[in-house]
């Protein structure tokens, strides 16, 4: 929240540092009427006011009332009335492009519906573009959270939620899962690419494609490993017979910069150890240990390695 | 606790009666939500009663309704027949009271019967609710007309002492709002027929 | 100052010991209902669930010190923070405030002999402790809750979450709920009607009104988490679809009526906070409480707007903006009642004459605490920044300091300040102010640090984090602060044990006190007072005429009662003397209905749908059993 790369989460970020600094202002302020009751702990009444009890009355009014009153009247005036309606779903007419984001117990779905393009655990938009973000789930209730960008959005069984993405500055941002959804919640993450547009196009038209074919002996192995072992019933490899939809997408797998959810690195030696054994990764994960030899987890992510 | 030494009539409100009402106070905040619940899933719901189910039929639980009503006369005679240290009539309208609220929940668990025979609790959320809600006032009746007979039995056994000449205002004050929450529930029963 | 008895007084005194005389041994305890005793016994039972928390929450702080921690498996931890919010508030918190401190206090602070239902009294400790019991035997056996304490479906309902762990929950929750009830039903009729003659509302201590105010708010509010629960265990072992987006249902009826009840609660947490703080303050800094009646408003509103805000805790769930403006508004209105009671007893410490004991250091721990939780929580009413930090460690520092710091705190300080009262004895005051010092450092460097991690993008309720986000020396910072603050808390126990054993004899009244429980004997005999008091002024102790006035009556034999287990009932508002009514004394079925509740529960958990039905008639007969013995005189 505080590296914002958008106006809206950099308004955001200035709202804090005035309440804050307000917050400290009456915190500080409690602190020295205290210190005074401290120093002052032998006698009765104030100095200068005495003991007529009407000073301490007013200091309750002025203090417990007006000045609160004053004060959170402005702050519901700048958040709740003005800044509110920045963060608030977008005009759907006011947007250029949608993306579909769906939350699955430990992962995230992308969805591109302009193009048909599918991935998973990356959201890639173009910058200084009005984004809408449609958040929905296949299971329990998740929450996209991409700090830099925006706010967090809830998705629930039978919403479509709608968010502003509409970042003002190229990078890789990371976002998390932010409402509690079982036991991998802490490992459910996901990168947001903001680039620019020549880079976006080129990245979408990619995503578009079938999977590239496999070109070495090896892989063309572990494309026969992950036909016919069970990875097939779970993940879709565009333009195979896999169409599993109950993990991610890997289409384009060589394409991601992490795994799982962003919770290891996309390298091959990782991606051997994630096939080998999920549940040490990720206990209670959804994927199982396949049992697979080591000769096939190395074909396999030699088959994988090569798909971008 | 009984009370000895009344030296004069009691100006406040009896405890046992305090105790009740607060009670009830839940109680009635309990009806509330379910009733709010009812009408919380209705504005969600793209049509309510959802397909394939009738929207329910009028007459008999309004008919039912107004039985339970009437018998807040028995019970409201037996209140004032405590009062005047009236132990026989106030038994037997109680007893009175008991047999026709008797009739009423056997009647309810008919409808209810019936209505399980056409849908299920189980395949939508207007089952759920519609039945929840029913079975819930129907508890509450059940449980009055467990106290009809505590109390009728503790007159007869113990006689009408201070302590159950309250007791009886206490029964008097149930039934009083749990008639009052069957006109509300009946109503919200009966909303997508009204 | 405290009654005087003398020789003529003292057959008075002796005829009402042997009227009230305890029974002895286990059985005693077992079939009590003096207020007093149940309240010793809310008191350990609730020090122990006490403790339990607070080794989850070690547990918690442990695999949290440094990144990647294997210290709980995902499920093991997700049990365990789940069970450490459930304990806390309902096994903790509020049977703390309600049935230790405000059964044993409330009596003795309106001059009567007991609550104006002794029994129902019993039968909410009974329950409470059945309840508890239930919910840990969810841990016990494996089974513990798992889904958060606030249990959003879908992740709670069946197919997310086939196990008993649930099942535990829900059924606890509607138990625990009938022991809140009946305590709150007890509390409000007492205070309306059991004040001593004289002592009109007006006239009635702080600590009443805080207590009135959370009664109520209790009452209206439980139902709606008896329901939410009700709902849930019909959709898991029934199937109704109550939450079931597809067939008409909604994930987010669940969150309304958690809410519903949820917010209030938190006041209703506080409330007997405030109410112990505002006993404290007038006694240590020996001036009036300013602006009094302002105070007991501001108390009594504080539960009123609490259940019109509820949805401030759903800002990211997709609500309609003018909704959420409207929660957020509405969560606003609330600070002023609270600012008023801060400046109040600020404005009171300062233009006193403060003593800085023990009691009045954790008073002031509890404002600054206060203050610090309630800044934390304005800012979360602005929408925009609530929807960046909802569910994250802002969160978490935020209401641990408004209920640790600011609900837990008065609790301590009031466990120092009464203890003289309840034992005869008076404290160490340097290892007082010692523990107290340790708590508070304590207590700061574990939950501000969670403000950063929380706004730097820590979300809550993660079993580990990453090593490479730059949360690592915070969290281990976290960590550290909660074995100091075990430390403290630690110490506070300690210090409070050998004092019982070891402290020097303290008096009727060690601190001059403001209220009446400070008249009568330390401890409080059975009957609490000689003659019930006489009371013309809301500084009840303060005012010397009416305590020597009770002296004189005592020895004329005036205003004893002692025709039985006798006290007054008094007319609401003006607190004229109207009926003197008996109490019960003895009675073995508050425990034994408790005792057929757990039956029936135990039951609904297992599926066994006759037997429970057969438990729901053991405990009608229990009840028909009870009400056949009148009070006995």
């Amino acid at each position: 929240m505080l590296a914002p790369a958008s106006k809206q989460s950099h308004d955001i970020e200035v709202l804090w540092w005035w309440m804050l600094g307000a917050a400290v202002v009456v915190f500080f302020g409690a602190v020295a009427l205290l210190g005074m009751a401290w120093f002052r702990r032998g006698t009765r009444g104030l100095p200068l006011f005495g003991e007529r009890e009407s000073v301490p009355q007013a200091m309750v009014i002025g203090f417990g009332v007006v000045i609160p009153v004053v004060t959170l009247v402005v702050l519901f005036g700048v958040s709740d009335v003005y800044m509110v309606g920045q963060t608030s779903p977008p005009n759907p007419r006011s947007t250029a492009m949608t993306i579909d984001v769906i939350g699955h117990q430990w992962w995230w779905e992308i969805r591109y519906p302009a193009t048909g393009a599918v991935t998973a655990n990356e959201i890639h938009i173009p910058v200084d573009t009005r984004v809408n973000i449609v958040a929905t789930t296949a299971d329990v209730i998740h929450s996209l959270w991409v700090p830099p960008i925006n706010r967090k959005i809830d998705m629930i069984p039978g919403y479509r939620n709608r968010l502003l993405f509409d970042a003002d500055k190229l990078g890789v941002y990371r976002g998390q899962c932010a409402q509690f959804c079982g036991l991998q919640h802490a490992h459910m993450a996901l990168k947001v690419f903001v680039q620019t547009p020549v880079a976006f196009r080129a990245w979408l038209q990619n995503m578009t494609k079938p999977a590239d074919q496999p070109v070495t002996a090896l892989q063309r192995a572990g494309e026969h490993v992950f036909m016919t072992s069970s990875c097939a019933s779970c993940h879709t490899i565009g333009g195979t017979s896999a169409q599993g939809t109950v993990g991610p997408n890997l289409t384009h797998l060589a394409t991601r910069t992490s795994l799982a959810a962003d919770t290891i690195a996309n390298t091959p030696s990782e991606l051997a150890a994630w096939i080998r054994n999920p549940q040490a990764i990720k206990p209670g994960d959804r994927m199982p240990d396949l049992g697979l030899s080591r000769t096939a987890i190395t074909a396999l992510v030699a088959y994988l390695d090569g798909l971008h | 606790m009984s009370a000895t030494r009344i030296v004069r009539p009691r100006k406040s409100v009896p405890n046992g009666i305090w105790g009740m009402a607060l009670f009830l106070c839940a109680e009635v905040s309990l009806f509330g939500l379910l009733i709010g619940t009812y009408f919380y899933l209705d504005f969600i719901a793209r049509s309510w009663p959802p397909y394939g189910i009738k929207a329910p039929s009028v007459v008999l639980p309004l008919v039912a309704t107004a039985v339970l009503l009437a018998t807040l006369v028995p019970i409201r005679f037996a209140s004032r027949a405590a009062r005047a240290d009236r132990r026989g009539a106030a038994i037997t309208a109680i007893a009175i009271a008991l047999v026709i609220q008797g009739c009423y929940l056997a009647l309810q668990i008919l409808l209810f019967a019936h209505d399980l025979n056409q849908f299920s609790p189980q395949r939508s959320a207007y089952g759920s609710i519609y039945f929840t809600l029913l079975a819930v006032h129907h508890a509450h009746v059940l449980l009055g007309i467990l106290l009809d007979l505590a109390l009728i039995w503790m007159l007869a056994t113990r006689g009408l002492t201070e302590y159950w000449k309250v007791g009886v205002r206490v029964l008097a004050l149930y039934w009083y709002v749990v008639g009052g929450v069957a006109v509300f529930v009946v109503l919200t029963q009966l909303a997508p027929s009204l | 100052m405290a009654t005087v008895v003398t020789p003529r007084g003292q057959e008075h005194v002796d005829r009402l010991e042997r009227i009230w005389a305890p029974r002895p041994g286990l059985l005693g305890w077992l079939t009590t209902t003096d207020h007093k005793r149940i309240g010793i016994l809310y008191f350990f039972t609730s020090l122990a669930f006490f403790g339990a928390g607070g080794v989850e929450a070690l547990l918690i702080r442990t695999q949290l010190i440094g990144p990647n921690g294997h210290l709980l498996s995902p499920q093991a931890y997700d049990e365990v923070f789940t069970m450490h919010g459930i304990t806390m508030i309902f096994l903790f918190v509020i049977p703390m405030t309600t049935g230790a401190f405000g059964n044993y206090l409330l009596p003795l602070m309106i001059g009567a002999r007991d609550m104006a239902f002794p029994r129902m009294n019993a039968l909410s400790y009974w329950v409470f402790l059945c309840s508890g019991i239930f919910m840990y035997a969810g841990l016990a056996t494996g089974h513990a809750p798992n889904a958060g304490w606030f249990d959003y479906v879908p992740l709670a309902s069946k197919t997310y979450d086939p196990g008993l762990n649930i099942d535990f929950y829900g059924f606890g929750l509607i138990f625990n709920g009938i022991a809140s009830t009946a305590a709150a039903i007890n509390f409000i009729v007492t205070i309306f009607k059991m004040r001593a003659p004289g002592m009109s509302l007006n006239r009635m201590p702080l600590f009443c009104y805080a207590f009135l105010a959370a009664a109520g708010a209790l009452l209206f509010a439980l139902p709606s988490l008896s329901l939410a629960a009700l709902f849930l265990e019909l959709d898991r072992q029934l199937g109704f679809q109550f939450f079931s987006s597809s067939r008409g249902g909604d994930a987010l009826l669940w969150q309304n009526l958690f809410w519903i009840f949820g917010h209030p609660e938190v006041y209703i947490i506080i409330l007997p906070a405030f109410g112990i703080a505002t006993s404290i303050i007038p006694t240590f800094t020996h001036r009036r409480m300013v602006m009094y009646p302002l105070v007991a408003l501001a108390e009594v509103m504080v539960a009123f707007l609490g259940f019109g805000v509820w949805a401030h805790h759903m800002f990211t769930v997709g609500l309609a903006t003018i909704t959420t403006v409207y929660f957020a508004g509405a969560s606003l209105i609330i600070v002023i009642p609270s600012a008023i009671q801060i400046f109040s007893w600020i404005a009171t410490i300062l233009t006193g004459t403060p003593e800085f004991k023990t009691p009045l250091l954790f008073i002031v721990g509890f404002i600054l605490y206060f203050i610090l939780g309630g800044l934390s929580g304005i800012t979360l009413a602005a929408i925009p920044f609530d929807q960046q930090v909802h569910d994250s460690y802002y969160v978490v520092a935020h209401f641990h300091f408004v209920i640790f710091g600011a609900a837990v705190y008065p609790i301590l300080g009031g466990m120092y300040y009464w203890f003289p009262k309840l034992t005869g004895r008076m404290y160490n005051e340097w290892w007082g102010k010692a523990s107290f010092w340790l708590t508070f450092i304590g207590t700061f460097v574990t939950f501000f640090p969670m403000h950063i991690v929380g706004i730097d993008g820590m979300p809550r309720r993660n079993y580990t984090y990453p090593a490479d986000m730059g949360w690592t020396f915070l969290n281990m910072l976290e960590s550290i602060g909660a074995y100091i603050l075990t430390a403290g808390l630690v110490m506070i126990v300690v210090n409070l044990f050998v004092s019982y054993f070891r402290g020097p004899r303290a008096g009727n009244d060690p601190w001059e006190g403001d209220t009446l429980e400070w008249t009568t004997t330390s401890p409080p005999p059975p009957y609490n007072f000689p003659v019930i008091p006489t009371v013309t002024s809301p500084y009840a102790l303060w005012d010397d005429k009416d305590r020597e006035h009770d002296n004189r009556r005592l020895e004329r034999g005036e205003g004893l009662l002692d025709a039985g287990h006798q006290t007054p009932a008094s007319t609401v508002q003006d607190a004229e003397l109207d009926e003197i009514l008996s109490m019960p004394s003895y009675s073995a079925w508050p425990p034994i209905t408790a005792l057929t509740l757990s039956g029936l529960f135990a039951m609904l958990l297992l599926g066994h749908y006759f037997i429970a039905a057969g438990f729901v008639v053991l405990g009608l007969l229990a009840l028909l059993a009870w009400h056949r013995n009148e009070a006995d005189a």
